[in-house]
């Protein structure tokens, strides 16, 4: 349990210097770490496939794609964020703590939930026989990102008047 | 059991917070698309915790990893749209240039 | 077939780009209309054999394993599906000659069925997790649709509608999971039940909260309405429509109220806030659609406002209010259609949407001219027109219900978006002919027959309205009325 706890803070620990370092590449690292803690914490929950997942999709792909997009982005205007921001950013964020930390304190007592009877079969057998529909959705995900990519990235008319 | 189930939903609470936090004040376009990452962490962390916690982890495993390609199309579409909007700012002064030269 | 609405649309996406470097125009232009001409007689055909059995329940077999692969159709879905073939069908033809500006139209048609496969899959599944899903497969191609043209208004349109929207699921998904967690199940039927053993009155209050703030948002009910009037007017003219007719009434309006009503259940705290929020956008969106100058960006604040009518009329929950909301939405999907079909093609013929630069443009384009005004008429509620109809439903139920308050809102909006209608009308076709408008001829044929189309539609339905409710409203509003008596309310 005090490991979980552990993982749990650094996963937060991680997250909040992604959005306050000033580094945009060092942002995009300390996502993947972050990222590597929930992977982690899948794991110990005993959900392997979505921490392997984690681990290799999001830290491993996504971070890849942010550091090519800060790359191809950087040379010029680096965008100035407001210092206050910043500052005020640990106050607010004590504040949401307490506040999160009383609510869920509230309603600790207060879900009910139905028993719930321990799951059988495989993970395979689960998503393959129970959530079919989600594959079809994945693959409909999927040709959108893809044709989303190919639709931003095609050459326009005005491109080939340029290259002329 | 139940607690633990608060325990995690606290800490999704946390990271959904920080990054609606950033969305609402910073003003780099990358920046705000790793808040929306942080903000999807959150809400990963929140299905497997339910599963785990309710003795349904395998189902939840599932749609979490559903989730996470969801999340991959989202990304490379929000970048790609990024990487749009950067080359068009520059052209854009390009533009204003040869405008002024005609 | 009930699958084919959504296998259809994705394999012809997934054929259109390989096929594309064939034929550039001919073969893609064919294959979508007649991809979408068939779901629209597939809608049709499936009538009949609905109104006989009720529910259509379909589970298929995968290489003789057995998988679930689940679709429910009832009235509901049908009237949905029924409305987003047409419309999209009416916008493919139009787009045969439109998207000659862009090029690319075999990637332009993919993702716009790829979109309308996840509106499909989205109307048909009872599943909560899949709603998300399918809600982000539409909404990933609508983003990359919006900055199809590639300027930097649209671009920027994108993001901000792709931020705010990535938000407004996530809040959805949180509350689906919260929903997960306490019932243990994630289809319509099994978590109703587990909702109305638990009597979870607090939690569930929550859930309905976030819901109608990620929900509320795909719908652009006026406090989350901001990406609206960016992302709307910058997507090419046919992507407007498809975005402002049926994304956001399927996305938005459908999943929140399918949710509610067949899950969750309608409770009077509920419809009270959902009556608010729908006049604050009824009101609001009319009285800043009255300053724009920018044709497009003033039909989107008017989606805006009409979408408060529909969602009005849906929260009531009696059948009047029920019946008036689903036709409005059906009424509002054919006209807004067509107003920004008609504004392409203005567009199109001038190089501008400005209004204060139009005028007198009805005596060179009547056709143009002619269905615009059907339109605009349609959604100010004249009659004998389709909206008309559908407004004054709305207006009785509210009567019915002894909102007296609300009602009054709603016959004042209604004249300011008359209002608003008329100046769109008078600025942009009647009056002196501006000179740089001298040699414009009307649109090419396809843009026109489009138009023409959805005119004859909003024409026909205004008039033959009797039967058109008949067939397609009342089995969907009846549906939804059962949904209400289904799910015991878990009441404040």
């Amino acid at each position: 349990m005090v490991i979980q706890i552990i993982l749990l803070c650094g996963l937060v620990i991680f997250s909040g210097l992604a959005i306050l370092l000033r580094d945009l590449i060092k942002a995009a690292l300390s996502l993947a770490v972050a990222s590597l803690f929930l992977g982690l914490i899948f794991f110990r929950l005993g959900a392997p496939y979505a921490g392997v997942f984690e681990i290799s999709v999001v830290a491993g792909l996504i971070t890849v794609l942010f550091a090519l997009t800060i790359a191809l982005t950087k040379k010029e205007d680096e965008v100035q964020e407001n210092r206050l921001v910043k500052v005020i950013f640990p106050l607010f964020f004590i504040l949401f703590l307490v506040i999160d930390g009383l609510v869920m304190k509230s309603l600790l007592t207060k879900v009910p939930a139905l028993p719930s009877a321990p799951e059988g079969g495989s993970f395979g057998l689960v998503l393959w026989k129970q959530r079919t529909f989600d594959l079809v959705a994945q693959v409909g995900v999927i040709f959108a990102g893809v044709l989303a990519v190919l639709a931003l990235f095609r050459k326009t008319g005005k491109d080939e008047e340029k290259d002329e | 059991m139940s607690n633990l189930w608060f325990l995690y939903l606290f800490f999704s609470a946390l990271l959904i917070f920080i990054g609606l936090y950033c969305l609402l004040t910073m003003r780099n376009l990358i920046r705000l698309f790793i808040a929306v990452e942080i903000i999807s962490k959150g809400v990963s962390l929140a299905i497997v915790a339910t599963g785990a916690v309710k003795n349904s982890v395998l189902l939840a495993q599932s749609l979490a990893i559903t989730y996470i390609v969801v999340e991959v199309s989202l990304v490379a579409t929000a970048l790609a749209l990024i990487i749009n909007i950067y080359k068009k700012n520059k052209s854009l002064d390009v533009r204003i240039l040869s405008k002024l030269k005609g | 077939m009930v699958f084919s609405f959504i296998v259809i649309p994705l394999l012809v996406a997934a054929f259109l780009p390989l096929i594309g470097k064939l034929s550039k125009k001919l073969i893609p232009d064919v294959l979508t209309n007649a991809a979408l001409a068939y779901l629209v007689i597939n809608a049709v055909m499936l009538v009949k054999p609905l109104l006989a059995r009720g529910t259509i329940l379909r589970n298929i077999n995968w290489f003789g394993e057995q998988v679930n692969l689940t679709v429910a159709l009832d009235s509901f879905s049908l009237f949905m599906l029924f409305t987003i073939s047409l419309v999209s069908l009416c916008i493919t033809i139009f787009s045969v000659d439109y998207l000659e500006h862009y090029g690319h139209k075999a990637i332009f048609y993919a993702l716009l069925l790829v979109m309308i496969a996840g509106m499909n899959g989205l109307v048909l599944i009872p599943d909560l997790f899949s709603i998300y899903l399918f809600l982000e497969v539409a909404a990933v191609a609508s983003y990359a649709l919006v900055a199809f043209g590639l300027g930097y208004d649209e671009l920027e349109a994108s993001f901000k509608y792709l931020m705010l929207s990535v938000v407004a699921s996530a809040f959805a998904l949180l509350s689906i999971t919260i929903i997960f967690g306490m019932t243990g199940s994630l289809s319509f039927q099994a978590v109703a039940q587990g909702l109305q053993d638990l009597q979870a009155r607090y939690v569930v209050g929550v859930c309905v909260a976030f819901f109608i703030m990620g929900f509320g948002l795909k719908a652009a009910l006026v406090p989350f309405h901001a990406w609206l009037p960016d992302a709307h007017p910058s997507a090419p003219a046919p992507i407007s429509a498809m975005l402002s007719g049926l994304l956001i009434k399927v996305s938005g309006v459908y999943a929140l109220f399918r949710i509610v009503y067949s899950v969750v259940g309608l409770t009077p705290v509920l419809t009270q806030v959902l009556l608010a929020l729908g006049t604050i956008s009824m009101v609001v969106a009319a009285l800043l659609a009255l300053g724009q100058k920018d044709l497009k960006r003033m039909l989107a604040y008017s989606s805006i406002s009409q979408v408060g009518y529909i969602v009005v009329g849906l929260a009531l929950g009696t059948p009047l209010g029920l019946l008036g909301g689903l036709f409005h939405l059906f009424n509002h999907a054919v006209a807004k259609g067509l107003l920004f079909l008609n504004s392409g093609s203005v567009q199109h013929i001038t190089g501008t949407r400005n209004l204060e630069e139009l005028g007198g443009l009805d005596k060179k384009v009547p056709l143009t001219a002619g269905t615009n005004l059907v339109g605009a008429l349609s959604i100010a509620g004249v009659p004998p027109l389709a909206g008309f109809w559908s407004k004054l439903i709305i207006i009785m139920a509210l009567i019915q219900a002894k909102e007296f308050a609300y009602a009054l809102v709603a016959i004042l909006a209604s004249i300011l978006t008359l209002w608003y209608y008329l100046l769109i009308q008078r600025k942009a076709f009647f009056g002196p002919l501006n000179e740089k408008f001298k040699q414009v001829k009307e649109a090419p044929f396809w843009m026109s027959a489009a138009c023409v189309i959805l005119a004859l539609i909003v024409i026909l339905v205004g008039v033959f309205f009797t039967p058109f409710v008949k067939t397609w409203i009342s089995p969907a509003a009846d549906v939804l009325a059962r949904g209400i008596q289904h799910v015991l309310t878990w009441g404040i």
